[in-house]
């Protein structure tokens, strides 16, 4: 159960690179497997929530000789999430009509990577299919082959790529100072190892997930790049592949080196706070929907950071409930500016006010979560500067969200041709499903409680 | 190119693939495996493209087959991969098991452990073949000499 997923989105990947995905059937084959994909990732997560962790080495060797397929609670929420979003953007793309042969496949090897490496309980495997989804996001960011697609692409992947050597350099450095790659054993010897070296290499890989995510100083590459891409690609990006980035945080962070991340936690609510208030204020600045979203994620980004570095259960929980939050508002928000027409503004509307943090929608508890988890009895200093800090940041939102929508969907009223009735319908379910996650939040709360609590540093 | 060079390129050609067939087939009991065969069997096909530039050495391979010999390459790499989970065992679980008696062909051993190697050999193959053409005909492209 636990191979089927990534055995059905693998396999098929490889016949869709050979077919023409220009093709309408060659797309819907495409949404087909991936929709498969997902509903086995489904079922495997509702067994993970029902019966605990499910675990598998690969080559039927015995533990800590082979390597490690493991499927928790942290890691098929982000799966399902990732996958979802993937399948939303490639039905998107489909109905609007593809414009290159290779994008189905590049999605399907895209999700392949992303199935793998939230199902790895082995740090080097976690590796190799990061590398497998990056390498097609690679790919994926030129779509569209025009000029500033592929400046966005270049941009793209020389700072990716540099984030992933630090990455490999810091998986490196773990395993010779821990002598293991499996994940559970690098938890087990980390918290008796040196513990500089220790806080060196967890540098190194909050750094690398800081790139990937997108967190304030190390963002300098993500406007000009969520910008200039493809809407469905951006989407992509911002929904799909920057889990990664928030995944990886908290599993490494929270879960593989709990003893740096509270060291480390000053200077992680320091840095959060300065990537909330600074994308905040970039992206009110700006003109264009694209890049204000590009800086509302940077802003996004650092509510995750605020939340790792209150740390505790309550903390990680609301780090799992934001990153699952913020991925649904990005995908519905950069596929809807893609659009035009009135079903359209409605989906756009719901997710900026879930971007705000307006009940009822999903944000609502996303930023409820962040209150909660803010406010700590023992230093009512710091409780009042989280409070007023996701205040802030939340005006700010109404603001930069609001200001887009004028801009685009007020002012623009009738302008431009109004895009299929399929893509607005598939638009305005997502922005449905936000909503309803904002109505009815309990299973979305239970499902990051159950999440925190696989982590070695969230149990209570 | 001196006809020295020519002529030293097209014997390490067959040599290196040679090699290159060694260390796919020893990966198990011996240093290699699909990914450095390949490697050393695409620096044999890049020799040729040194020696007698990117005209001559192209029109000699098959570049059109490479995209496909990738893509058959993972396909069997895959099958490998996922074929045991049919049968109820892990994946990559190979046969004979570790321990059991393998078939011997003279003193090459078979196993299915063999089969993804082959199949990642032929993935990285053509990967690396298709590179080397397309990073050698756009410096032709820059002289102005155009495409084929």
């Amino acid at each position: 159960m636990l191979v089927l997923p990534l055995a059905i989105v693998w396999l098929a990947a490889v016949p869709l690179a050979l077919l023409d995905g220009r093709r309408r059937w060659v797309g819907w084959l495409a949404v087909a497997a991936l929709g498969a994909g997902f509903l086995a990732m489904l079922r495997l997560a509702v067994a993970v929530f029902a019966r605990g962790p499910v675990e598998l080495v690969a080559g039927g060797w015995p533990a800590e000789v082979g390597i490690t397929l493991r499927a928790d609670a942290l890691g098929v929420t982000f799966a399902v999430l990732s996958i979802g979003v993937l399948l939303a953007a490639l039905a998107y793309e489909t109905l609007g009509g593809v414009h290159e042969r290779a994008l189905p496949a590049l999605v399907l090897f895209l999700a392949t990577g992303l199935t793998g490496l939230f199902l790895t309980g082995d740090a080097f495997n976690f590796y190799v299919f990061f590398e497998i989804a990056m390498t097609s996001s690679f790919v994926l960011a030129g779509y569209g082959r025009r000029t500033r697609e592929l400046r966005a692409a270049l941009i793209f992947t020389v700072v990716n790529l540099l984030g992933s050597t630090l990455f490999l350099s810091g998986i490196a450095a773990l395993y010779h100072v821990t002598g293991t790659l499996d994940m559970r054993g690098i938890a087990t010897w980390a918290g008796v190892a040196d513990q500089n070296s220790v806080l060196l290499i967890a540098t190194i890989i909050f750094v690398a997930f800081g790139i990937k995510v997108g967190l304030f100083p190390f963002h300098f590459w993500l406007p000009p790049v969520y910008r200039d891409t493809w809407p469905a690609v951006a989407a992509i990006l911002s929904g799909a592949l920057a889990n990664i980035g928030s995944y990886g945080l908290i599993r490494f962070g929270a879960d593989l080196l709990p003893r740096e991340l509270r060291f480390a936690a000053p200077a992680l609510l320091i840095l959060g706070a300065a990537s909330v208030l600074y994308g905040a204020l970039q992206a009110v600045a700006v003109r264009t929907a694209s890049e204000a979203l590009a800086y509302s994620a940077i802003s996004n980004a650092g509510y995750i950071l605020i939340a790792l570095g209150i740390g505790g259960p309550a903390g990680y929980a609301a780090a799992i409930l934001f990153a699952v939050v913020n991925s649904l508002n990005k995908t519905v928000l950069f596929l809807a500016a893609g659009l035009r027409g009135w079903l359209v503004s409605a989906a756009f509307a719901i997710g900026a006010f879930s971007v705000a943090g307006v009940p009822p929608s999903a944000g609502f508890f996303g930023k409820a979560a962040l209150f909660r988890g803010g406010i700590a009895p023992d230093d009512p200093a710091l409780s009042v500067a989280l409070v007023a800090l996701l205040f802030v940041g939340g005006a700010l939102a109404f603001v930069y969200m609001f200001q887009i929508y004028q801009r685009d969907f007020w002012e623009r009223e009738g302008a431009g041709q109004t895009s299929g009735i399929g893509s607005r319908i598939l638009v305005l379910g997502l922005a449905g499903l936000v909503v309803a996650f904002g109505v009815w939040p309990e299973p979305l709360l239970a499902v990051s409680q159950q999440a925190a609590g696989v982590l070695n540093g969230g149990r209570p | 190119m001196t006809v020295l060079t020519r002529v030293i390129a097209r014997l390490l050609l067959p040599s290196t693939l040679i090699t290159a067939i060694a260390v796919l087939v020893k990966g198990y009991g011996d240093v290699g495996d699909g990914f450095s065969a390949a490697v050393i069997a695409a620096f044999g096909v890049l020799l040729q493209y040194v020696a007698f530039g990117h005209r001559a050495a192209a029109r000699a391979l098959p570049l059109r087959a490479m995209p496909a010999v990738s893509f058959a390459g993972l396909l069997l790499a895959l099958l490998v991969t996922f074929g045991p989970v049919l049968r109820g065992q892990a994946p990559l679980a190979h046969s004979p098991a570790p321990g059991a008696d393998v078939i011997y062909l003279g003193t090459l051993e078979l196993h299915t452990a063999l089969v993804f190697d082959l199949g990642v050999f032929l993935l990285v193959f053509g990967f690396a073949v298709g590179a080397i053409d397309l990073i050698a005909g756009a410096t032709d492209r820059e002289r102005g000499q155009g495409p084929l």
